[in-house]
C-alpha cells in the first residue's frame, strides 16, 4: 500500500461513516413520533367538563 | 499460493465453521419467525410472506454488522483470528440470506397480483426526490447488487485474476454496501416500526462497526522512536521467538520484525495474498505464516518457498548497543536482509 493509497482511505471511510452517520441521525428526527398507549387517549370534551366520580 | 489456481481445499476447521455459520442462521430464522408468529400469528399469506422478509433481512444485517466487526477485532486480538478463517463462505451466506429477503419482497407483490406496484416503485417512485419516503426498495437492491459482486468474485480463482491488490479494493465495497444498507432499514423498517429498539440496534450496529475500526487503527498509529533514522525496535529478548513485533515509520508503514531463535529479520507488515497483517502471524517449519490463509515466506529474503513466486519487501535490520533497529526505507521485493545475532 503506497503513501497515497493510504492517505485515500483515510480520507474516505471516515467521511462515508460521517455520511451514513448523518443520513441516520435524520431519519432518525423525522422518524413519525410513536402511537400514544390506549389508555392516555385523550379525554372527551364531556369528561374533561365533568368532575371525577369520587 | 500463486503456482497455478487450485480447487478450494476442505479441511476439517472449515466444515466445523460453515457448519457453526448454516446452525447459527437456521437458529437466528427459525426462532425469529417463531417468536413472530406467536407474538402476531400471521392470518394469510402475504402476512407469512412479510414474517419471512423480516426474519431474513434481519438476519442479512446482523451477518453483516459481524463480518464487518472481525476484521478489527481480530487487529485488536489473535483471539479473534480464528473468525477470519473462513471469512468469505461467511459473506457468501450473507449473500444468500439476503437474496431469500430479497426474493421474499417480490413474492409478496407477486402473491397479491401488485407486480406492477412493485415496478412503479422502483422505475418511477416520486420518493426519489425526497429523503423520508426514499424508495428503500432501490436502496436494497444496490446494496444487494454489491453483496452479489462480492460473492461472485469471493473465490480465489478471482483473487488470481484480478490480482490481490484490485481484489482487495473492490471487496472494500462491502463498507459501501454496509452504508447503504443501514439507510435502507433506518428509511425503510425504522420509519414504519415505532418501537424504540429498532433504532438502538441499527445505530448501536453501526456505532459498534465504526468505533472497532477506530480503536484498531488507534493501536496501530504510534510511530515507533527514531534514531539516526532508524527505528528502535527493541532489545533481541523483546520479539518474542517464532512471532514479531510490529513497529510503525512516521509514514504510516507498519514493518514486522521477526525473530527465529538468533536470525531477526524484517518484512512489509502486509502479505501479498489479500493485505493481510503478516506481522500477527508467526514462523512455522522455518517459515514466516500469515495468519489469515497461512501464505509463507522465507524471513531472510521475504519470498515464498518454490514453486510460489510471492515476494515480500524486507527491510535493513542492525543491532545496536543491544537493541534491535530496523531501517523504515523499503529494500526491493525479495532483497536479502535478515541478520543474526550472538
Amino acid at each position: 500500500m503506497t503513501r497515497g493509497h493510504r492517505t485515500f482511505h483515510r480520507l474516505l471511510w471516515p467521511v462515508l461513516a460521517l455520511i451514513v452517520a448523518l443520513g441516520f441521525t435524520t431519519a432518525l428526527v423525522k422518524r413519525p413520533p410513536p402511537d400514544p398507549p390506549a389508555d392516555s387517549a385523550p379525554k372527551t370534551r364531556v369528561d374533561v367538563l365533568l368532575p371525577e366520580p369520587k | 499460493m500463486s503456482a497455478g489456481f487450485s480447487a478450494v481445499q476442505w479441511n476439517r476447521r472449515k466444515l466445523i465453521y460453515d457448519g457453526i455459520l448454516i446452525a447459527g442462521v437456521v437458529l437466528f430464522i427459525g426462532t425469529f419467525m417463531t417468536l413472530g408468529a406467536l407474538r402476531n400469528p400471521p392470518t394469510d399469506a402475504p402476512a407469512w410472506i412479510g414474517l419471512r422478509i423480516k426474519a431474513f433481512g434481519t438476519c442479512a444485517f446482523v451477518m453483516l454488522t459481524i463480518i464487518l466487526t472481525i476484521g478489527p477485532l481480530a487487529r485488536l486480538s489473535p483471539r479473534f483470528l480464528p473468525l477470519l478463517y473462513n471469512r468469505r463462505h461467511f459473506g457468501v451466506l450473507t449473500f444468500l440470506v439476503a437474496l431469500v429477503h430479497a426474493w421474499s419482497v417480490v413474492d409478496w407483490f407477486s402473491v397479491q397480483g401488485a407486480m406492477d406496484d412493485l415496478m412503479n416503485e422502483m422505475v418511477a417512485s416520486p420518493g426519489y426526490g425526497k429523503f423520508i419516503g426514499f424508495p428503500i426498495k432501490a436502496l436494497g437492491l444496490a446494496g444487494l447488487s454489491i453483496l452479489f459482486l462480492l460473492a461472485a468474485t469471493s473465490h480465489d480463482f478471482w483473487l488470481a485474476f484480478l490480482t490481490p491488490r484490485i481484489w482487495k479494493a473492490l471487496h472494500m465495497a462491502l463498507y459501501v454496501a454496509y452504508g447503504v444498507l443501514v439507510m435502507h432499514v433506518a428509511l425503510g423498517v425504522m420509519q414504519e416500526d415505532r418501537r424504540i429498539f429498532i433504532p438502538i440496534l441499527l445505530g448501536g450496529s453501526f456505532a459498534l462497526v465504526a468505533l472497532l475500526h477506530i480503536a484498531a487503527a488507534w493501536r496501530e498509529r504510534e510511530a515507533a522512536q527514531e534514531h539516526d533514522g532508524w527505528l528502535v525496535v527493541g532489545p533481541p529478548d523483546s520479539i518474542p521467538d517464532k512471532a514479531a513485533r510490529i513497529v510503525t515509520a512516521p509514514d504510516g508503514e507498519r514493518i514486522a520484525v521477526f525473530r527465529d531463535g538468533n536470525q531477526i529479520g524484517a518484512l512489509t507488515n502486509v502479505c501479498a495474498h489479500q493485505n493481510g497483517p503478516i506481522g500477527e502471524g508467526c514462523i512455522v517449519n522455518g517459515l514466516v505464516t500469515c495468519p489469515w490463509h497461512g501464505y509463507e515466506y522465507r524471513l531472510e529474503d521475504g519470498c515464498a518457498p518454490p514453486p510460489f513466486t510471492e515476494k515480500l519487501a524486507t527491510y535493513r535490520v542492525r543491532l545496536r548497543d543491544g537493541i534491535v533497529e530496523v531501517d523504515p526505507n523499503a529494500l526491493p521485493l525479495g532483497t536479502q536482509a535478515a541478520i543474526r545475532i550472538g
